[in-house]
């Protein structure tokens, strides 16, 4: 078990397998390698994303299907190396959990990152924000409240 | 935004120290060179808008929906995976 001093909950104990790395860390927070995934009834679907160096960074997510159960995820093969999925994969049954980083604006009004989903490996373990260069999805992608806020009220 | 054509091979200068020239253009895409000082920073634009992104990310909750999430702490919590 992990002791893991939380952003928002405090000191929690979690499961050795609730943590990931994150060899490249992410853009702009490339020292953060190793985040614990915390998920909790009350705030489901959200997943909290907890830095294990660094107690008051904690990412909100939701998962990709969750607000586009089409998402067509792209990831390059330099990513699929990274995560250690076979080049070309289909990451589905490959066991891999794509995650798209929410930003709460005015308290309120959500929007998810889609443009750059953190896509998980895990099996291995292993996670990444894979950067479209396509300009399909958007990084300030609308999120109903209903997708959020269910519980938090 | 200013447009200019170019054939690979071909240069544009920017200001006195930055020169652009396009190397090759393939059906996937054209591969670029840039000459600039090594201060100048050069960066692919999607990944500056992830980190900005992320940045923004980061602040996390406002104060009173945070508050609403104290409210619910759960003593002891064990999350699920």
């Amino acid at each position: 078990m992990l002791l893991v001093d939380t952003k928002y909950f405090g000191t929690m104990t979690c499961e050795e397998e609730s943590a990931f790395d994150f060899p490249l860390g992410l853009p702009g927070f490339e020292d953060e390698t190793r985040f614990v995934f915390i998920e909790i009834a009350e705030h489901a679907p959200l997943v909290f994303l907890q830095s294990l160096n660094n107690s008051s960074l904690c990412f909100l997510a939701l998962p990709v299907p969750v607000i586009d159960p089409h998402y067509d995820l792209s990831l390059s093969a330099e990513d699929c190396a990274a995560l250690e999925l076979p080049a070309g994969c289909d990451p589905k049954p490959e066991g891999a959990l794509v995650l798209a980083l929410v930003s709460l604006h005015d308290g309120f009004s959500a929007t998810a990152n889609l443009m750059a989903p953190v896509v998980v490996n895990v099996r291995r373990r292993r996670a990444l924000q894979s950067i479209r260069v396509d300009r399909v999805y958007s990084h300030q992608h609308p999120v109903p409240a209903a997708q959020y806020s269910e519980g938090v009220c | 935004m200013l447009v200019l054509r170019r054939r690979a091979g071909e240069s544009l200068l920017i200001g006195s120290d930055i020169e652009i020239e396009l190397l090759e253009l393939t059906p996937h895409g054209a591969k670029i060179g840039i000459r600039a000082p090594r201060e100048t920073i050069v960066l692919r634009k999607e990944l500056k808008i992830t980190q900005e992104q992320n940045a923004l990310a980061a602040r996390g909750l406002a104060s009173e929906v945070l508050e609403k999430f104290s409210r619910n702490r759960l003593k002891n919590v064990s999350p699920g995976r």
